[in-house]
Order: structure tokens, then sequence, then C-alpha cells
């Protein structure tokens, strides 16, 4: 090859790439809002609070950022939104050893970045992140009425048992030591500020009386 | 050196070096937040603003700087405007310098950062790109005065070079690709979309290009290979960066909302994108084998061979090994990017700006022999330690996508007990990689300062 049609074909290439380039842009920009729920005004303020904080500078979102701290792409499938107000409001006052410090982000700040955040995690992604397999796996595996409930209602979206769980509550694995009084656990489970007044808990008062025996039963042995 | 405006360059090369030092510094703060995360006055988030800026606008430096000297030498004249190219140094500088002070006002106080024009005042709040509105437009002034200048001096003789029309081809797509970032979009989808056409195809589009026009100048300069051959395979090179690269974009899109058929366009381009970078350090040994009697820059060689080989290891084989999207799954997100990040820029960019610099410093200085050893410390210092920041790395990423993405567990659960000793490992070779910046700053302003110690 000459070294003119190397220079011919590095820039008619390189054009042809970039039309090819426009066109799928064009084809892609008219797509985006469709796989997306509508951005309301209170979607939008939170889009802007994201920015004001320079949240990407340690979280990630569609798994671009900082990998310094949690992907919230899915946050609000995955953590109950009253949890995630109080943590954004104070984050240690919530849970001491977090990484996250007190950015003076306001009430209606944080309620502005929940609806942002629940828009995003609405977004179709092609399947992204997928479900760990091991979780799919292994779910439902132990048959006991309790730790069926505790995988109903997603209690290890925030608590762990053995090491698999969220972090964003306490540890579980010897909460039966720590507090053997099933009434206890019954009165903290629909009310989680009655017992432990600075909880984030969100208040499970919508279960019956009977799932919440089984659910305080299951938690004391735990050991 | 021929020309009196290539002076010009070591403005510009001063500040590249002296950035470098600076992200290096806040590149070990980084690490130990990993571990301590109070551990500094600044939180995490503007130390990594501060680390990844300082990275981007020294290499930039550089290049314009490298770009000043090439210019000239090429089209056998002296620079358009020395006064210009001055002012746009100085510009440039005092752009960089507020932008940092804004960075440090808000991760002090965040609510500084206040909302001007329908734009932040102090941080724009994404990733990479976090420079205010204010800031980008004066970039961009920066750029195009920077571009004019070389225009003009091109136009002067009108003596176009292969090197020169590639080199200020890549320039130009640079300055294109800075413009897609300047716009709100209400979607993030959009916004990351848009994002992206500016990191992406700035670092695997326009840089390679400059960097492919570079190695060419370079290796032309130090072994006196044929142009002829040398302008080819510049041109079989640059012209399959873009062939792969333009639509390897396509490989930022599997996941952020955007159409399926992202996932096929990506995945097929992205998976070519090392070829050409293969290329050239097949390009880079070939030349070196024919060369005629000795050389005499042997420091500035064993630079840009290396760059070529760490261009195709860290952009080539560490991109390539998690781009396809059965992959990219489940390592998208993780510490496995970082790692394909850190191994990429030092062997694409850095080293060859670092290149650069041995390559003209000599003859900006008027010297053509010099102490060489401390450039070779320098750069066993950095790249061993280079090499297993990012063997930790990869570590902590591998580890991260098996427990948490393929496991389901916690992300700080890993992050905080698992990877730790990653962590700690990383901060120790970080100031191994510190300790051979601090070498290269010094050997910088030293060299063909100081009688020649005879290593030639």
């Amino acid at each position: 090859m000459s070294t003119n049609s190397a220079k011919n074909l590095f820039i008619f290439g390189s054009l042809l790439c970039f039309v090819v380039l426009v066109i799928l842009t064009i084809d892609t920009m008219g797509k985006i809002d469709s796989r997306a729920p509508e951005i309301t005004e209170k979607i939008n303020a939170g889009k802007k609070v994201w920015h004001k904080y320079d949240c990407i500078g340690c979280h990630t979102i569609l798994g671009n950022g900082s990998y310094f701290a949690p992907d919230l792409t899915k946050a609000t499938e995955r953590k109950p939104k009253e949890y995630l107000k109080k943590f954004i409001l104070n984050p240690r006052a919530i849970k001491k050893e977090a990484a996250m410090p007190k950015l003076g982000i306001s009430e209606k700040e944080a309620d502005d970045l929940i609806a942002f955040l629940d828009w995003m995690s609405k977004v179709d992604t092609n399947g992204w992140p997928p479900k760990p397999i091991l979780a799919v796996a292994g779910a439902g595996r132990e048959a006991r009425p309790g730790y069926v409930l505790f995988q109903k209602y997603d209690c290890s979206a925030c608590h762990q048992i053995q090491g698999i769980g969220g972090t964003a509550g306490p540890d579980l694995t010897y909460v039966g030591k720590k507090i053997t009084d099933v009434q206890w656990h019954i009165s903290h489970l629909k009310d989680p500020v009655s017992v432990v007044p600075d909880s984030a808990m969100p208040e499970f008062d919508h279960l019956s009386e009977e799932e919440l025996i089984q659910l305080a039963e299951y938690l004391v042995t735990l050991k | 050196m021929q020309y009196k405006s290539q002076q010009i360059a070591k403005n510009f090369y001063t500040f590249a070096v002296l950035l470098f030092l600076v992200q290096i510094v806040v590149g070990i703060i980084a690490a130990l937040q990993f571990i301590w995360p109070d551990f500094f006055i600044l939180n995490f988030n503007t130390i990594r603003t501060l680390h990844i800026n300082a990275l981007v606008v020294w290499l930039l430096a550089g290049m314009m700087g490298a770009t000043y000297y090439v210019i000239p030498e090429e089209s056998g004249t002296e620079l358009w405007s020395i006064p210009l190219a001055k002012l746009q140094f100085w510009a440039t500088v005092l752009t960089v310098g507020a932008v940092i002070v804004g960075y440090i006002v808000m991760g002090l106080n965040p609510q500084a950062n206040i909302e001007v024009l329908g734009t932040r005042l102090l941080n724009e709040g994404r990733e990479y790109i976090e420079a205010p509105r204010w800031a980008d437009i004066l970039i961009v002034v920066s750029v195009l005065l920077f571009l004019l200048n070389n225009f003009m001096t091109v136009l002067k003789t009108k003596k176009f070079t292969a090197v020169q029309g590639v080199l200020l081809a890549g320039l130009t797509f640079l300055a294109l690709m800075y413009l897609p970032g300047m716009f709100y979009t209400k979607s993030m989808v959009k916004d990351q979309f848009w994002w992206w056409w500016v990191v992406h195809l700035w670092v695997e589009g326009s840089w390679e290009i400059i960097a492919a026009a570079l190695l060419a100048f370079m290796l032309h300069k130090l072994i006196g290979a044929d142009v002829k051959v040398l302008a080819k395979w510049m041109y079989i090179e640059v012209g399959l960066v873009l062939f792969t690269g333009i639509l390897g974009l396509g490989h930022h899109y599997y996941w952020i909302g955007t159409p399926r058929y992202w996932l096929w366009v990506g995945g097929f381009f992205s998976s070519l994108e090392p070829i050409p970078l293969l290329l050239m350090v097949w390009d880079a040994f070939r030349t070196t084998r024919e060369t005629r009697g000795t050389i005499q820059n042997k420091v500035g060689l064993y630079y840009t061979v290396s760059h070529a080989i760490f261009n195709f290891v860290g952009a080539g084989l560490w991109g390539v090994v998690h781009t396809l999207p059965q992959v990219n799954k489940w390592t998208h997100g993780t510490q496995i990017t970082t790692a394909h990040g850190h191994l990429a820029f030092y062997g694409a960019y850095v080293l060859l700006i670092i290149a650069m610099i041995y390559v003209t410093l000599p003859s900006l200085r008027g010297v053509k022999e010099f102490n060489q050893s401390r450039g070779y410390q320098a750069f066993w210092w950095m790249t061993i330690s280079m090499v297993f920041i990012v063997i930790t790395i990869t570590g902590a990423g591998m580890v991260q996508t098996y427990m948490e993405r393929l496991m389901g567990l916690d992300y700080v659960t890993v992050k905080a007990s698992y990877n730790l000793w990653f962590w700690i490992f990383r901060v120790i070779f970080g100031i191994g990689f510190l300790i051979g910046v601090t070498i290269l700053v010094k050997d910088y302003f030293k060299l063909g300062k100081e009688p020649s110690a005879g290593r030639i």
C-alpha cells in the first residue's frame, strides 16, 4: 500500500465511521426517552442536587463514576426510601462507621434526590446490574417460616446474616444473643423508633400478627 | 533546536511535570482514603477530582508543549506568534488555577457550589469534566488560540508534512469533541451518552491520533528513520485507531439506558481496538532495528518504545479483557475499570509525554549529551510501581466482581473487609511511584545544566 492510499483510507474510513456514529446517535436520541419514565420537575431538581453535591465523585450511577461508594442505579429498589432519606441527611447518625460525611443536604433536596434515584431505577438498562447468580440459586433453600419471611420482605437488603446481605442496618448474625425477647423484636418490627430512638428502619406494621411472631422467633434463634 | 520560538514548549513542560507531581500526591491521599475515609480535610470526591483533572491538564499541557516544538520544526519556520503562545500559556495556567481553587472551596463548603445561569459555579458534578461552564469556555478559547497559532505557522511556509497534518487533525478533533460536554440535559441517560462522546472520543480517538503522530516524530528524530515509511504506517495506525475507536464508543452504551444494538456495535468494534496499538509496538521495534550508527539519546528511545508497549498492554489488553458485553455485564462499575484506567493512561499518555520531553528537552537546553541515569531510575521506579498498583487494583476488581456481583455480598463489606490488603499495598506502591516522579521532576530541572556523568 502506498502512503497516499493509506492516507486516503485514514481520512475517508474515519469520516465514514463518524457518519455511522452520528446516524446511530440520532436514532438512539429518539429512543432514550421511551426507555424510561417521564421526567418531572421534581426528578430534574433531584438530578441537579446530584450534580451540586458531586455525588459521582464517590458513587457510580449506571456503573459510571468513582467506585468509592455503592452504585446508586437501583438504590430505591434495594433500600427503603425512608432509610435513604435519613441516611442522606446525616449518614453517621444512622450508621456510625459510614464513610459518607454530612454534606448539609436539605430535606427538600433529599426528597428531590430520592425522586431522581427512583426514576433512575426504572430506566431500562438492558438487564444491568445482573442479579447475583449465587443469591438466585440459593433463594428459598432454608424452609423455616421465619426465614422465608426474612426473604419475602427483603430484610437482607439492609441486614447481614453470616456475611450475606447489606450493611445499611446492623448485622443480625448474633442478634438472638443480644436481644432474646421475642416481644421486643415484634415491637421493633412494628415501630422501630419506639425501641431504638434514632433508627432509620421503616415500619413493618403491614405484617400480620402471625408473620411478626414467626419473624421475631426466627431472629432470636440467630446466635 | 533550530528555532527560538520552540522554547515556549518549556513553559508547558514545566507546568506539566509540576502538575504531575501534584497528581501523584493527591493520588496517594485518595488511596489512603480507601482505608480511612476521613484521612484528609477534603473528602474523597474532591481529592479524586483533583487527581484526575491534574492528569488530564498536565497531559494536555504536555501535548501543547510538544506541538509548539514539532510544528516549527516540521514547517521549517519560527512560530507565527510568540506573544500569542505566551498569552495562551498564562491564560491556561490562570484558568486551571482558578478551577482548582473552586474545587477546594466547594470541597470545604458544598453549599458554595451555587447555580448561576443554569449551571454550577464551582463544580459541574460530572465525572472528569467537573470544570464549570465558565472555565469550559475559557479552555475552548485557549485551545482555539493554540490551534490558530499552529495553523498560521504551517501556512507561513506551506510545507505540509504527514506528522504535522495528523498532529493538527488530532488536536482539532480534540477541540471539537470537548463541545458535546457543554450542555445540560434533564435525562441522566442522555447526560451520560454525550459525556462519553467527550471522554471516549478524546482518549480512544483524538489522543491516540496525537500519540501516533508524536510516535512517528520521535522515531524519526531519535533514529533518523525514513519519513515516508514512518508516515505510511502512521496513517495505517491512525486509520485503524479511528475505525475501531469511533464505533468502539458503543462499549460504553451497553447498560446506561440506550438501545440494545449497542451491545453488538460496541462489542464488535471495541474488541478490535488493540490491533492498531499492537501495530504501534511493531512499528517502534521495526524502526529501532533499522538503526544505523549509535543512538545518542538512549533514554528518549527507552521511553518511546515503553510508551508503545504499555499503550498496548494498558489500553489494549487490560481494556479488551472486559470489553465484551458478556463479561462487562459482571465487571462494569468495578475496580477492574480502575485498573484498566491506570495502566492505560500510564502507558498511552504519561510515558508518551515524558518520552516527548526527553526527546526534545536536550535540544531546547542546547545540549547533545546529558546525564541519563536519573531518567532510567525514574522510569523503573514509576513503571514497577505502576505495574504493582495495577495488579493490586485488578485483584481488588476480581474479588469485587466475584463476591459482590456473582455472590451478592454487599458493596461495603467487600470494600472494607475483603479488599483491605489490596488498598494497603496500593498505597505502598503509590509511594514508590511518587519516588519515581520526584526523580523525574528533579531530572527535568537539572537536565543539560550539569556536567555530563559520561553514561552515554
